[in-house]
């Protein structure tokens, strides 16, 4: 059985910010990681093959982006993936999520075509448009499922536990087929020394625009509906009164005050 | 790709300070710039350039062909309360903004309503502003699916025209929406906080990325319709207006059983269909500073003096001790109640973008270097295991006096 | 040509009445309460003066008015020290906040590396800073007129390596405490890392003393001040060869520059210091994981050992250490941010490497090779290379320490005059075995709650008792006595790294003896001739003769 997993590079969220003054992303001690949201997808492919040994289980990563990007395929590698591949090229620049998804389609088509199973994160934490997924299961014809927190075969169907907003869902559908992960594991997985040293020998390639055949009017910024106007820093809030709660009655006493005062407290 | 004139380049240096992206520096030895494999053409540095020595080229479309496009539509979404359907309020809000929006562009406003015997929701729609339903009723459209609701719009789309698709951005609506947008090749911009119509009659859609940390706004200039979805709460919902009229226009549905390929085995409801987070007027919010499970008692004695909610930080549901629809933050829920009070909760960017938008932020945390208390409108600095009982006392004893 | 003669410089007062402070010792208690207690928890202290000078000038006018008003000064900066040396006993704090800034960067072309001249009360993290993100300004070469600072933005990442695990520890600070932790095992102490200090005295008078220059003569530097000359004679106690920050440090034909570095501020407040800085290496941490004590200390010795291996640092954690973590993870998960420890691991070895991918196979073998020695594998032994995740790791070996914390803060609640009883004592490396059985034995024997983690690498791990009551907390002190005395008599010292303080005076004499003591008294009363600073820490506070 062929499992692909999508995966992205994306820098550490919660440690960008914008230069008020400038307008410009401040990048120092921003690390780049593996998307948190594809290490559920890589975590629940390593959780497949373990649970299902007699499909030999293989397991095939795939990310697009900058030559740097390859980091993260390592730590797929480390963590229980067979191959990677690095689809890199100038001519992707610019992709919106309509020209990615198609990148990824035709990467998917050109890599492993009889593929059974894509997994892939919810969303990336940068981006954070949870679009991507979605977009290359309909450029592949593939049905797809969201939100997955738990995935099982069932023989040549996919059964995946998916949040919904008021509980979960068991869904079903046939393979091939696409599912995005939005939990998985509550910590992050520390791979061994041994796995480290053994991902060093497995086959990483990084492909361009033209190894795949893609027709250059599909990607990039030509390709892309849509278009970064521009990019700005959010309107800063201003903190309101503060006060001191050493003594927790007197500060008790200012916020039932604050509440009155603003009616949320009736007098 | 970005080009550079080199003739025209003065090697100033305004580009590579603007670019957020660090891809466009200046050579020393050249003193000219020269563009880095990480650009993603945002244009930054094209607007920055003073010397007009920046370009990027982009494709045209007359706008005749652009013309052709007009209506603005929301997409119906409809939830099962008590076993009653009912329309969802972030359709509602998006009817308040599509007006808007409509208007601005002298279009009319239309609502897809999909389902199996949903006409009965059309007259409110009108009511909020809707100048057109769409209904689509077909067997196959009782619950939710990719498949069907997808092909369905794609259909009344592709016929119709419109020049504005909008979304909830529910999780379905996120599983929904980009599968229209790559059947059709469409642009589709995700978690809209704000939209707007520009002099050039397109949808500007302002959206935060980076977690917040900046904010983005996105044309899609080429492509009809624009498409974008908006989290639930960030529009406020309308007034309904009983007197506005409207037209129903039945839409034909042909489905197959086959082409619905994904199938419901089981429906969990994990949590009291009483709590609703997103609508609750008053949230009292924990996160990992509440410590142990135990001490949630404190806080529901709280929420009930105040006839308030309970909801979380995501560390809590990870933890299991609350459930994830009670979840607020990135990866759970956008709310924006009339009084947000957050205790024990730091305040990452990630929960700060599912609550900013409330009325009024009461924040309590004994780190005053906690971010929440920037966006707090009142803060204190202290232990909420002392606090919250002296609280509820001093609430009990204000209830009685009055 | 070195010299044992050393010229004072003396400084002018700044009006004193120009000098940011605050008196009266109500009102510090009141708004500056944080100013009279450090990380040692002791009970608070108390002071008449607060001071917050911003030079040399203002400090020899404080000086100079708290020997008129017969007021002890106790020196501040980011009070993280863990002997209370911080806490002032009546008299004044002087608080060096204020003096804050990096001066310089410049390159000691003998020496060929780049230092920085910094002001005492940065920290480590802002040195690190400056350093990895180059934040140096054109007008910050040393001297002026060069152009390092132009230069240094060409240089490869550099850093400041020592590492206290206190990061936000002052300069300062760590210098006047050889400060050291767990990377002193591949890199020692601050004290290698000290180009050059100026210290203000007790005289009023400056030195500036670069390493080098001043190297004694047949025991004895020469002070020459303005009035008169000052003999200092160095101690001549033998030094233990193990991990030490105890008593002051002396050896034949020292630096003057080291009878400083250690000397817990008792001579004089460092206003400026050179440290060197070195290129920065891509890390990988690692865990390994053993069924036994043995075992682990078998890894360990073949670990330090391996000439072909060089580890940054080798850190210990015992079977309850392990139990500490497994049970905190399971109330809260994200506290400890790793996968869970099998039940049947009772040990585990944190060390990290540098990383290169085209050593990684050679050095990966010659680890396994000895890891299955000692019954592990490169299986069961984790490795991370990313900065989000080395900080993980980093976690993991803090995470302990404070979980020991919470526990006690908890205990405190019942009885208040319980605290931790945490040791910090090194051994000679021959010698590691027999500790280990010791501090096991021993804590078993009396039933005590306790941990064991640390510098396993350097000899030197801490064990820390967590007393459940009272009793246990007498019991506890006695053995604390018992393993200092083992620890001198295995060559070790009894504060390897945390200092003496105002809390260890009873173990230095262990140590040093009274003679020893004596003679550290002797160079005290030359530098501090109205013995007015930093009284009481080192040995108890009484008054120059």
């Amino acid at each position: 059985m062929k499992i692909v997993i999508l995966v992205k590079q994306v820098p550490e969220a919660d440690k960008v910010a914008v230069d008020p003054e400038t307008g410009t992303l401040i990048r120092e001690g921003v690390d780049s990681i593996l998307n948190p949201y594809c290490e559920y997808a890589l975590d629940q492919a390593a959780k497949l093959k373990q649970e299902y040994p007699e499909l030999n289980i293989e397991i095939t990563a795939i990310t697009m982006g900058p030559p740097q990007a390859k980091a993260v395929l390592y730590r797929c590698l480390e963590l229980g993936a067979d191959k990677g591949y690095l689809l890199s090229d100038r001519k992707f620049a610019g992709s919106d999520v309509w020209a990615t998804s198609t990148a990824l389609k035709e990467g998917v088509a050109h890599i492993e075509p009889d593929f059974d199973l894509i997994l892939a994160g919810k969303q990336a934490i940068d981006g954070d448009t949870a679009q991507v997924p979605a977009e290359t299961a309909e450029q592949l014809g593939i049905p797809q499922i969201t939100y997955g927190v738990d995935v099982k075969l069932n023989g040549k169907r996919v059964e995946v536990k998916r949040e919904t907003e008021t509980g979960y869902q068991i869904l079903s559908t046939r393979m091939p087929a696409l599912v995005t992960m939005s939990k998985g594991s509550n910590i992050r997985r520390i791979p061994s020394m041994k796995q480290v040293l053994d991902s060093r020998s497995k086959p990483i390639e990084t492909l361009s625009a033209d190894d795949m055949n893609i027709d250059e009017n599909k990607i990039g910024l030509q390709a892309s509906p849509t278009q970064v106007d521009k990019i700005f820093a959010p309107p800063a809030k201003i903190g309101g009164e503060i006060v001191d709660g050493s003594d927790p009655k007197v500060a008790a006493q200012k916020l039932l005050n604050y509440l009155v005062e603003n009616n949320y407290i009736k007098r | 790709m970005l080009e550079v004139n080199i003739e025209a380049c003065t090697g100033c240096k305004v580009c590579e300070r603007v670019c957020p992206f660090g891809a466009i520096v200046v050579v020393p030895e050249t003193k000219k710039a020269k563009v880095l494999d990480n650009c993603t053409l945002c244009g930054a540095c094209v607007s920055a350039c003073n010397f007009d020595a920046l370009s990027i080229e982009r494709k045209a479309v007359s706008e005749e062909e652009l013309a052709k496009f007009n209506k603005v539509f929301v997409w119906g979404e409809w939830e099962r309360k008590d076993g009653k359907i009912v329309i969802k309020n972030v359709a509602l809000e998006l009817l308040g903004k599509g007006r808007e929006l409509a208007d601005k562009l002298g279009e009319s406003l239309a609502i897809l309503l999909l389902g199996k015997e949903v006409e009965h929701l059309a007259p409110s729609l009108i009511h909020h502003g809707a100048d057109i339903v769409y209904l689509c009723e077909h067997e196959l459209l009782e619950e939710y699916s990719t498949d069907g609701y997808a092909t369905v719009i794609s259909s009344v789309i592709a016929s119709e025209k419109p020049s504005v698709v909008l979304y909830g951005a529910t999780p379905n609506g996120r599983d929904l929406a980009p599968r229209i947008a790559a059947r059709l090749a469409l642009g589709l911009t995700a978690d809209c906080t704000g939209l707007d119509i520009n002099e050039n009659r397109q949808l500007l859609q302002t959206r935060p990325a980076f977690g917040g940390n900046i904010m983005a706004s996105i044309l899609s200039p080429y492509t009809r319709p624009q498409m974008s979805s908006v989290r639930p709460n960030v529009f406020p919902k309308p007034d309904s207006d009983e007197n506005k009229t409207g037209e129903i226009e039945r839409v034909n549905v042909n489905l197959k059983p086959y082409s619905i390929r994904t199938k419901i085995i089981e429906e969990i409801i994990s949590h009291d269909e009483g709590i609703n987070i997103e609508e609750a007027q008053i949230l009292v919010s924990v996160g990992r500073g509440i410590g142990s499970k135990e001490n949630f008692k404190d806080v529901e004695n709280l929420a009930k003096e105040l006839d308030g909610t309970v909801s979380g930080s995501r560390a809590l549901v990870d933890l299991g001790w609350l459930p994830h629809p009670q979840q607020v933050g990135q990866s759970g829920k956008t709310v924006a109640p009339t009084l947000y009070i957050a205790f024990g909760i730091s305040g990452a960017i990630q929960h700060l973008v599912g609550m900013s938008s409330s009325d009024t932020i009461v924040a309590v945390n004994n780190d005053a270097d906690a971010p929440i208390f920037k966006v707090a409108d009142f803060g204190i600095v202290g232990n909420m295991h002392e606090i919250i009982p002296e609280f509820i006392k001093l609430l009990k004893e204000h209830k009685q006096r009055n | 040509m070195p010299t044992n003669i050393i010229l004072a410089e003396k400084l002018e007062f700044a009006p004193f009445d120009e000098i940011k402070s605050v008196k009266g010792d109500m009102i510090i208690s009141e708004s500056y309460p944080s100013y009279l207690v450090d990380e040692s928890k002791i009970s608070a202290g108390n002071a008449e003066w607060l001071f917050f000078p911003t030079t040399e000038n203002e400090i020899v006018s404080i000086i100079n008015k708290m020997k008129e008003e017969n007021n002890i000064i106790t020196i501040s900066a980011a009070r993280t020290g863990i002997v209370g040396s911080a806490v002032p006993f009546g008299g004044a704090v002087m608080s060096l906040e204020r003096m804050n800034e990096v001066i310089g960067i410049g390159f000691d072309e003998d020496a060929q590396r780049w230092f920085l001249r910094c002001q005492p009360s940065i920290s480590l993290d802002e040195i690190n800073e400056f350093v990895k993100f180059k934040k140096c300004g054109q007008n910050q070469s040393i001297p002026p007129e060069s152009d390092w600072a132009e230069k240094f933005l060409e240089e490869c990442t550099m850093y400041y390596p020592m590492d206290p695990t206190e990061m936000t520890a002052s300069l300062g600070g760590t210098i006047c405490a050889n400060a050291s932790g767990a990377r002193s095992f591949k890199y020692g102490p601050t004290r290698d890392w000290v180009r050059r200090i100026r210290v203000v005295l007790g005289t009023c008078e400056v030195l500036n003393i670069t390493r080098g220059e001043y190297i004694a003569e047949e025991g004895v530097f020469t002070v020459k001040t303005a009035g008169k000359e000052l003999i200092i004679k160095t101690p001549d106690y033998q030094m233990p060869r193990a991990k030490n920050a105890a008593g002051l440090f002396t050896e034949p034909n020292m630096d003057l520059i080291d009878l400083f570095i250690g000397s817990e501020g008792i001579f004089g407040i460092i206003t400026e210091a050179d440290i060197w800085v070195k290129e920065y290496n891509a890390q990988m941490s690692n865990v390994g994981f053993f069924k036994n004590e043995e075992d682990a200390i078998d890894f360990v010795k073949l670990l330090r050992d391996d000439v072909n291996l060089s580890p940054e640092f080798i850190e210990y954690f015992d079977n309850n250490a392990l139990n500490l973590l497994r049970d905190k993870q399971k109330i809260d998960p994200k506290f400890v941010n790793m996968p869970n420890i099998a039940k049947d691991i009772r040990t585990a070895i944190s060390f990290d490497m540098s990383y290169s991918e085209e050593d990684m196979e050679k050095v990966f073998t010659q680890i396994n090779g000895i890891l299955q020695k000692c019954n592990s594998s490169l299986e069961d032994t984790w490795c991370v290379y990313e900065d989000r995740e080395l900080d993980r790791i980093k976690h993991f070996r803090h995470a302990v320490p404070e979980i020991v914390n919470n526990i006690i803060a908890e205990r405190k609640k019942q009885y208040p005059s319980i605290h931790k009883l945490g040791t910090d004592m090194s051994v000679e490396d021959q010698y590691l075995k027999e500790i280990m059985k010791f501090y096991q034995d021993s804590l078993k024997e009396e039933g005590l709650e306790y941990v064991v983690w640390g510098h396993i690498g350097d000899n030197h791990v801490h064990v820390n008792i967590l007393p459940r009551n009272l009793e246990e907390l007498k019991k506890g002190k006695e053995l604390y006595m018992k393993f200092a005395k083992k620890a001198v008599s295995y060559g070790g010292s009894v504060s390897a790294e945390h200092g003496i303080g105002k809390i260890k005076h009873d173990y230095l004499e262990i140590m040093f003896g009274e003679e020893g003591i004596g003679q550290m008294k002797a160079i005290k009363c030359k530098f501090d001739p109205h013995c007015l600073i930093n009284c009481g820490n080192i040995f108890p506070m009484s008054r120059c003769v």
